[in-house]
C-alpha cells in the first residue's frame, strides 16, 4: 500500500497549448491519459504503449516526449504543446499546411506525433536537410505513407523559412 | 491500455534524503530518473514498485563537468545533454556523437546516462562505448562513496554490482589522448542496437606507448574488451592495421561472448562481430591516416 | 530454452539412482527450488521456484510429475507452473539418464523448457543463460551431496 505520509496526489500547474491549467493527479497517472481523458485532447494517440512508435508524442518545454510513458507529475511548471495547439484559430501551422500540400497524411494515426516531432525539429533547426529530418523522425512510425512525403513536407516547410 | 499500479513518489533534494527513503522502504522502493526503462517494466506488470524515489531534484546530479583530465557525467544527465555538451564535444567527441543516436529523439530527451547503465540492458550503445573509455562509476551511500570500473559494475544482463542502498551518482570518463583515431559502429533494425563496436587507436606519444581499445557490445550479456587483440594491434602501424583487419576481426569473433535472443542467434552475432570489427579497424585506420572513409553499410550508423 | 550436460560422477549407478529417486531431495538441488512436497510418492510433487532476472522476480508454484522411471537408468520429469504476479507460464521437461562407467556413472541431463508471457519475450536471451547456470549449479550440488 502506498505510504500515506508522502502525498499520493500532486498539484500540477502547467500551461497546455498556452493556456494555464491546474490539476490534481496521482503519482501513477500517465501524461497521455491526463491529456486525453482529463483535458479532452485526443490528438496524441495510444498506439504501441511502449514509447517506440511516436504516436503519443507531445512537447514538454519544447522537448518531444512519449506521453504514454511519462508521468503527469513531471509537467508541473512546464509548457506542454499538443497537436491541438499548433493551429492559431483558423490559421494552420505551416507544418500542417505542408503536410496537406504534400500528401503526407493517409490514415492520420501517426500524424499528430509526426507533426509534434517535426515542430520540435524545426524549432531546433529551421532548415533541416532530408537526412536530418529522417534521423529526427526515426522514432515516429508510419504504416501508410512510406515516409517520403512526410520528409518532403517537413523539408519544404523548412525551406520556406516561415517557421 | 496498460495503467500503472498506484505508488508513492518521493522527490528528495539531497542524496542523504534519497538514501533515507531507500533504507526505510527497502525492496519496495526504486530509484527513478527518466523512467524510460523502469516505467515500461511497471506498465508490463513485470515489476511492482510501491515507491519511486525521483532523484532529478538532487542538486548537481545532472552536471557534466571536467575534473582535470577526467570528464564526469552526472547520473541524471539526459542523453540529449550529452549530445550537445560543449565539454564533451571537445574532450570526448565520440561520446557526444553516439548520444545523438541512442534510441529515438524522445528517449534522448527523457532518458539518462545513469539510468541506462544502472538498468544494464545488454543492448546499450552507452555501455559499449563507455567500456572503451575505461569508465568508472561513482556509487554513493551513507557509509561512503566507492568507484567501480564499468567492467566490474556490469555483471550480466540487467544485473549490476550496485548494492540496494547505493545510488549511482556519476560516470567518470578518461578521454583518449590527443591524436587518437576512433569510431563507433552501431548496427541493427530494432529500437535497441543489435551490435555495437567502439574502437580507439592511439599512436605512441609523449612518454606513452601506442594503445588500442576495442569494445564490442549488445551481442551478449554485457559489453566486452579484448586485451590480447588490443595488445597485438597496438604493435601495428596504420597500414598494417588496415591490412590485418580481417584477422583481428576473426580473433574478436572467436573471443566474443554472444547470446541468442530476438535480435538473432548467438552464431549470427558472432558472425556480425567479425564483420563489424573488421569494418571498425578499416575505418579507424583510414581516419588515423587522415582520411574519412566513405563506405556506408546497411542498417549501420558510423560515428 | 534447451540445456544438455554430461557429468562424470564418482558414484555407482545404484547410488546415483537412490539420490535421484528421492525426488524432494533431488529437487532441492535445483537452484531457486524450495519446499518440494510429495503429493503422490514417486509420481507427483509440488515445489516453488524463484529466479531473479535483473529487477524482475519470477516465482511460480510448480506441479512436478514423474513421467518415466527406469531404475538406475532413466528418470524423466515434467514441471508446469504460473507466476500470476508477472503473468508468466513455465513448462519444463527434464530428462536424466544414467550410464555405467566402470565403478562410476555418467549422468546425462537434458532440460527443455519455455517461459510464456511478457518475461518470455523480453527475457529470451537471459532465460537461456539462467537455465544453463541453473543446470550447472544443479550438477555441482548433486556432486556435493553424493556419497563417495
Amino acid at each position: 500500500m502506498p505510504d500515506t505520509r508522502t502525498p499520493s496526489s500532486f498539484r500540477v500547474a502547467l500551461t497546455v497549448n498556452a493556456r494555464p491549467v491546474t490539476l490534481e493527479v496521482p503519482a501513477h497517472a500517465l501524461l497521455l491519459d491526463v491529456l486525453r481523458d482529463r483535458l479532452g485532447l485526443k490528438g496524441a494517440k495510444r498506439s504501441c504503449d511502449i514509447q517506440v512508435c511516436g504516436a503519443c508524442t507531445v512537447l514538454v518545454d519544447g522537448a518531444p516526449v512519449s506521453a504514454c510513458t511519462f508521468l503527469a507529475v513531471e509537467v508541473d511548471g512546464c509548457e506542454v504543446l499538443t497537436v491541438e495547439g499548433l493551429a492559431d484559430g483558423d490559421r494552420l501551422d505551416p507544418l500542417q499546411e505542408a503536410f496537406m500540400q504534400h500528401g503526407a497524411v493517409q490514415c492520420g494515426f501517426c500524424t499528430s506525433g509526426m507533426l509534434m516531432s517535426a515542430r520540435a525539429l524545426l524549432n531546433e533547426d529551421p532548415s533541416p536537410t532530408r537526412e536530418r529530418v529522417a534521423h529526427y523522425l526515426r522514432g515516429n512510425l508510419c504504416r501508410c505513407t512510406g515516409y517520403r512525403k512526410l520528409v518532403d513536407a517537413i523539408v519544404a516547410c523548412g525551406n520556406q523559412g516561415t517557421t | 491500455m496498460t495503467l500503472l499500479r498506484p505508488f508513492a513518489l518521493d522527490r528528495p533534494e539531497t542524496l542523504e534524503e534519497a538514501a533515507a527513503v531507500l533504507t526505510e522502504h527497502g525492496g519496495g522502493a526504486a530509484l527513478y530518473a527518466g523512467g524510460t526503462e523502469l516505467l515500461l517494466l511497471m506498465k508490463e506488470g513485470l515489476v511492482r514498485v510501491q515507491r519511486l524515489v525521483d532523484v532529478k531534484r538532487v542538486r548537481g546530479l545532472a552536471d557534466i563537468r571536467a575534473e582535470d583530465a577526467t570528464v564526469v557525467i552526472g547520473a541524471t544527465a539526459r542523453h540529449r545533454a550529452v549530445e550537445i555538451s560543449a565539454l564533451l564535444r571537445e574532450r570526448c567527441p565520440l561520446v557526444a556523437g553516439v548520444a545523438r543516436h541512442v534510441a529515438n529523439v524522445r528517449v534522448r530527451h527523457v532518458g539518462t546516462v545513469g539510468g541506462n547503465l544502472a538498468f544494464a540492458d545488454p543492448h546499450s550503445d552507452v555501455a559499449t562505448l563507455f567500456l572503451a573509455l575505461d569508465a568508472e562509476l561513482v556509487l554513493w551511500r551513507r557509509a561512503g562513496e566507492r568507484r567501480l570500473s564499468l567492467g566490474d559494475f556490469l555483471l550480466g544482463a540487467y544485473e549490476t554490482a550496485r548494492r540496494d542502498d547505493e545510488i549511482l551518482t556519476g560516470v567518470r570518463l578518461h578521454p583518449w589522448p590527443a591524436g587518437t583515431a576512433s569510431a563507433y559502429l552501431k548496427f541493427g533494425v530494432h529500437e535497441r542496437p543489435t551490435l555495437g563496436v567502439a574502437l580507439a587507436v592511439t599512436p605512441a606519444g609523449a612518454g606513452a606507448p601506442a594503445a588500442v581499445r576495442l569494445s564490442v557490445g549488445c551481442v551478449g550479456p554485457k559489453p566486452q574488451r579484448f586485451p590480447e587483440i588490443e595488445r597485438q594491434a597496438a604493435r601495428m602501424g596504420v597500414a598494417e592495421l588496415a591490412a590485418r583487419a580481417p584477422a583481428l576481426a576473426q580473433a574478436a569473433a572467436d573471443a566474443v561472448e554472444t547470446a541468442s535472443d530476438l535480435h538473432g542467434a548467438a552464431d549470427y552475432k558472432r558472425d556480425m562481430t567479425r564483420v563489424f570489427v573488421r569494418r571498425a579497424f578499416e575505418i579507424v585506420a583510414a581516419r588515423a591516416a587522415g582520411e574519412e572513409p566513405r563506405a556506408r553499410y546497411p542498417y549501420t550508423v558510423i560515428v | 530454452m534447451r540445456v544438455t550436460r554430461e557429468l562424470a560422477l564418482a558414484a555407482a549407478p545404484a547410488t546415483l539412482w537412490t539420490l535421484l529417486w528421492d525426488v524432494p531431495r533431488m529437487v532441492a538441488c535445483v537452484p531457486g527450488c524450495v519446499d518440494a512436497k510429495e503429493i503422490e510418492a514417486h509420481r507427483r510433487y509440488a515445489a516453488r521456484m524463484t529466479q531473479k532476472v535483473g529487477p524482475i522476480t519470477l516465482s511460480a508454484m510448480l506441479d512436478v510429475q514423474v513421467t518415466e522411471a527406469e531404475p538406475e537408468r532413466r528418470l524423466t520429469l515434467t514441471a508446469r507452473g504460473r507466476d500470476p504476479v508477472i503473468g508468466a507460464e513455465i513448462t519444463m521437461r527434464v530428462g536424466l539418464e544414467i550410464d555405467a562407467h566402470a565403478d562410476a556413472s555418467v549422468l546425462r541431463i537434458e532440460a527443455e523448457g519455455r517461459v510464456l508471457g511478457k518475461l518470455g519475450a523480453l527475457g529470451h536471451g537471459t532465460i537461456q543463460r539462467k537455465a544453463e547456470e541453473s543446470v550447472d549449479e544443479f550438477a555441482a550440488r548433486l556432486r556435493a551431496v553424493l556419497p563417495t
